[in-house]
């Protein structure tokens, strides 16, 4: 539904020939006067949480929005159901990578297959949440609420970051976001932003030699009420914690290419995080590319698909080869709110289904196929039937690498193992 | 949840006022700055002296929910800046498939009139139900299949922003924007595409707590059928009786024969069915109340607005005033945060820059869109059918502190945008030749605010430019000379600014 979106923005931006933020910064140099007196210098308030500590093994969490179809990533086939139920847009067999004796990767996969190849990126299929919820907006916040038990709007992740003592908001990071995701939401203060080079205060420059803007605004905020209040603090206080991000190259490393694109630009952003080593347990990140595909999800020539499938594994190809050995401590989870119906609807699309396949990539992942793929059914209103509930998957990731307690995290939850994750 | 823990008006009752203040810049009571915050793009001294001059808050709002008796030359004027603002949907289609003005152009472009309008418009509460409404019944300005009727679909709203729920609903159900959008324009009994009628249920009126099953979405879906929009080539929308799904039909408490191959009377029973149904009138009480009460109104307000709507066979004139004669309305102050573009549009206004017909991409009129981006979200640039969030949890990510503060500065500095854009110049923020940096203060708060400065303010304003509350303030001043950005944006950049 948005597949337009980055190329409207990006045409609109290159029409005008110009750097938004850097017409923002010009001119700044008329407000070049250094003021000699202070008289408020003692009152400066630093909205402090403490240092940041030493990053360990880090959770990406990418959310695939609008529901992505599992059976165009992983194809199952030997499943007829599959080619029968989908006459316009199966994937032919033959052109499928990395078959084994059940399934195959979407051709536009195909740069991850070296990752593939090393074992390095696991399939969990037929997951999905307990019982089906066909609303994208309802199951996103089920899916991220994760606590079916409670009326609180408490994310998953928030929970998870709320299990130490260790209470920094940059621990966890919703990057390339400015609205924060519903997994985030909660009572540990968390971060999310556009980008990390946005992450400055207007003003506060090489020309304000007496830190009055700074100083005015810790003012102004130190005391604000609520919601607002806590976000103004925070923003003031992540300026600084974000230092050492800021600080790192704005060039991938390894030659790494990322794929124009906010997911491109959001992963990269991930991979500066990491690399900056502030104490981030999860970073999410949103791929909201047009994965909706009622209409025109296509064929391999054209549609919606193949481009979708493209900027997904070309994005997190890239992150991994900018990681280089630092990817050695990243382990990333792709996600979706529900997967699509088996039978291909009248306008090349899929509608809302069920079950859907996640993927598990980096460090202690056990490469291959997990879970149990049940024999579709061709009917119309068939679904990919749901065989691991996707906590499962999840409490498998935060249990083994981030050292967390799966009930403290999904409560009232008892995880069955997928055997995916190693260490 | 509180959103303000202290609303902006009790902190400013607990401290102390400043020195010495202003008063000739003249601000209204409380009570009619709140319903201004909420109901207009933002505080403006002239819109204090125009509420002044009507007769008091309640005059001009009732004028204002009865919008024809207001000049509306401003919504004609700056819509002709652009070629397909006030344009035919299809001449707008032709001139984007002759490339003249392409469909990211085109939504672009409603993008900027939408802000435009409630920034100049006289019809300031039309403008800001019709935006409400675009929220509630969101179709992405993207660029993409539906962008060749946004225009057409934005002005259909804003018609009807005041009128009653059940016209708007038919309108917007049936029109092919959203059916482009939600794919109902090439649903067939064939092969039905069950987006829209979803949507319809879970977004545009019952919503998910109603308990509608699969198979009403099936039959909502199969209701919808028919209403097509030639997508593939002339893009001319058509009722199509061969595509209509015919048989009997039940959603919730909802059935129908449906015989005819003609269904847009069985869509019209169905639509009009939704609009007074129980569930519908709670959800648009609730979203009302969130949008211009508080992010978690009482099940009470609800209820009250609910009945109202109800009562009034869904008109909406009446809910907004009841909503405004609530108590829980009236202390509610300050305690909503300002989406980025409305954030855009105050800060035009408390600034009082002039926008002018855009000659360039980055001219104010075209540029402000750049401004919402920077902050977070363009407007009508929700990726989603829900449209964007509306609460304060959503709006006060760093990205969005951090984004605001920018573009503040780069006005209150009149640094970006500089073209189409009339600034006021520093001196001319002087209210009198000669006064105290306090009084000065004062004046700003009440100019930008609507509101007199608190103690506080002075304080930042104070530490943000050196000048303490006595130092004298003249046109020569180094404070006009050089320090009016900062001191500009202690205003915009405050809490009172950024909530409403």
């Amino acid at each position: 539904m948005t597949e337009n979106t980055p190329t409207c923005c990006q045409e609109y931006a290159a029409n005008t020939g110009m750097s938004r933020r850097s017409l923002l910064k010009s001119g700044l140099a008329a407000a070049g006067v250094g003021v000699s007196t202070s008289l408020f210098g003692s009152t400066f308030l630093q909205a402090s949480y403490g240092a940041t500590r030493q990053a360990g093994n880090v959770l990406v969490l990418l959310s695939l929005r609008g529901a992505s179809d599992g059976l165009s990533l992983v194809v199952p086939h030997t499943d007829p159901a599959y080619y029968a139920a989908r006459p316009g847009i199966a994937i032919p067999k033959a052109a499928l990578l990395a078959q084994d004796a059940t399934f195959g990767l979407h051709p536009k996969l195909a740069p991850l297959l070296p990752m593939w190849d090393a074992g390095k990126i696991a399939a969990v299929h037929a997951t999905g949440l307990p019982a089906p919820n066909r609303s994208h907006f309802a199951a996103m916040e089920e899916l991220e609420d994760a606590d079916p038990g409670s009326s609180a709007r408490v994310g998953w992740i928030n929970r998870l970051i709320g299990q130490d003592t260790y209470t920094h908001p940059l621990q966890a990071i919703g990057m390339g976001m400015s609205v924060p995701i519903t997994a985030l939401y909660g009572p540990q203060r968390t971060v999310s932003a556009y980008s990390v080079d946005s992450l400055a205060l207007a003003g506060d420059d090489q020309w304000d030699t007496a830190h009055r803007r700074r100083t005015s605004m810790n003012t102004m905020w130190a005391a604000a009420g609520g919601v607002l209040g806590t976000g103004g603090r925070t923003a003031l206080s992540a300026i600084t914690d974000f230092g050492p991000v800021r600080s790192t190259s704005t060039t991938p490393a390894n030659d790494a290419s990322y794929p124009d694109g906010d997911l491109g630009r959001a992963l990269q952003a991930a991979a500066r995080i990491v690399r900056g080593n502030v104490g981030t347990d999860v970073i999410a990140v949103d791929h909201d590319g047009g994965w909706d595909m009622h209409t025109g999800l296509g064929t391999l020539d054209d549609g919606l698909m193949i481009r979708c499938a493209d900027e997904l594994a070309s994005a997190l190809a890239a992150f991994f080869t900018d990681l280089g050995t630092l990817g050695d401590k990243v382990t990333v989870v792709t996600i979706s709110e529900f997967g699509r119906r088996v039978q291909e609807n009248g306008d090349f699309g899929l509608d809302h289904g069920y079950g859907n396949v996640m993927f598990l990539l980096g460090a202690g992942v056990k490469g291959g196929h997990y879970g149990t793929m049940p024999a579709l059914e061709n009917s119309l209103d068939a679904d990919v039937p749901v065989t691991t509930d996707y906590r499962s998957v999840l409490a498998e990731v935060v249990t083994k690498r981030l050292n967390a307690s799966s009930a403290a995290v999904f409560p009232g939850f008892t995880p069955e193992t997928i055997g995916a994750i190693l260490v | 949840m509180t959103v303000l823990g202290t609303s902006p008006r009790t902190a400013a009752a607990t401290t102390t006022t400043p020195v010495t203040t202003y008063p000739a810049t003249k601000v209204l009571d409380l009570r009619s700055l709140h319903i201004i915050n909420r109901f207009t793009g933002g505080w403006t001294r002239g819109l204090g002296a125009q509420v002044t001059a009507i007769g008091g808050i309640d005059k001009w709002f009732a004028r204002q929910l009865t919008p024809s008796l207001i000049s509306d030359t401003y919504y004609t004027s700056s819509g002709a800046w652009w070629p397909s603002n006030l344009a035919d949907s299809l001449t707008t289609i032709e001139r984007a498939n002759a490339d003249i003005e392409p469909l990211w152009e085109v939504s672009a472009h409603y993008q900027t009139w939408s802000m435009v309008r409630r920034i100049g418009s006289q019809r300031q509460v039309l403008e800001t139900m019709a935006a409400f409404w675009e929220h509630h019944f969101h179709v992405p300005t993207d660029g993409s299949e539906s962008a060749g009727y946004r225009q057409d679909y934005g002005r259909t709203i804003r018609k009807l922003a005041l009128g009653r729920f059940d016209t708007l609903l038919n309108a917007v159900s049936t029109h092919p924007a959203m059916g482009a959008y939600l794919g109902n324009a090439t649903s067939s009994k064939y092969s039905p595409n069950e987006n829209q009628g979803r949507e319809l249920l879970e977004l545009h009126t019952v919503g998910t707590a109603a308990g509608y099953t699969e198979n009403d979405v099936k039959a909502s879906a199969r209701i919808l059928t028919g209403w097509s929009v030639d997508l593939w080539d002339t893009w001319v929308p058509s009722y199509r009786t061969d595509w209509h799904w015919t048989g009997p039909v039940k959603v919730l408490g909802f059935t129908h024969p449906n015989t005819s191959t003609d269904g847009r009377a069985v869509t019209k029973a169905y639509l009009d069915y939704l609009a007074r149904h129980p569930a519908t009138a709670r959800r648009i009480a609730r979203k009302l109340a969130v949008h211009f009460v508080s992010d978690n109104p009482s099940n009470a307000l609800v209820q009250h607005l609910a009945t109202v709507y109800l009562a009034n066979n869904t008109a909406i004139a009446p809910v907004l005033k009841a909503l405004i004669a609530t108590t829980e309305f009236r202390y509610a102050g300050g305690r909503k945060v300002r989406t980025p573009e409305e954030d855009i549009i105050a800060t035009y206004r408390a600034l009082g820059v002039g926008i002018a017909r855009p000659t360039q991409d980055n001219a104010a009129a075209n540029a402000m869109l750049w401004q919402c981006d920077q902050i977070g979200l363009t407007p009508f640039g929700w990726t989603r059918p829900d449209g964007r969030p509306d609460t304060a949890d959503a709006w006060t990510s760093v990205s969005r502190m951090l984004g605001s503060f920018d573009v503040h500065y780069s006005m209150a500095g009149r640094w970006w945008p500089t073209v189409g854009a009339t600034y006021k110049s520093p001196a001319a923020w002087l209210p009198q030749t000669s006064l105290r940096f306090d009084r000065f203060v004062d004046h700003l708060s009440r100019s930008i605010l609507g509101r007199p400065a608190s103690a506080l303010i002075l304080k930042v304003a104070s530490q943000a430019t050196g000048f303490g509350a006595a130092a004298i303030i003249t046109k020569d001043h180094e404070l006009i000379k050089w320090q009016m950005p900062r001191l500009l944006s202690v205003f915009l950049d405050s809490p009172q600014h950024l909530a409403r």
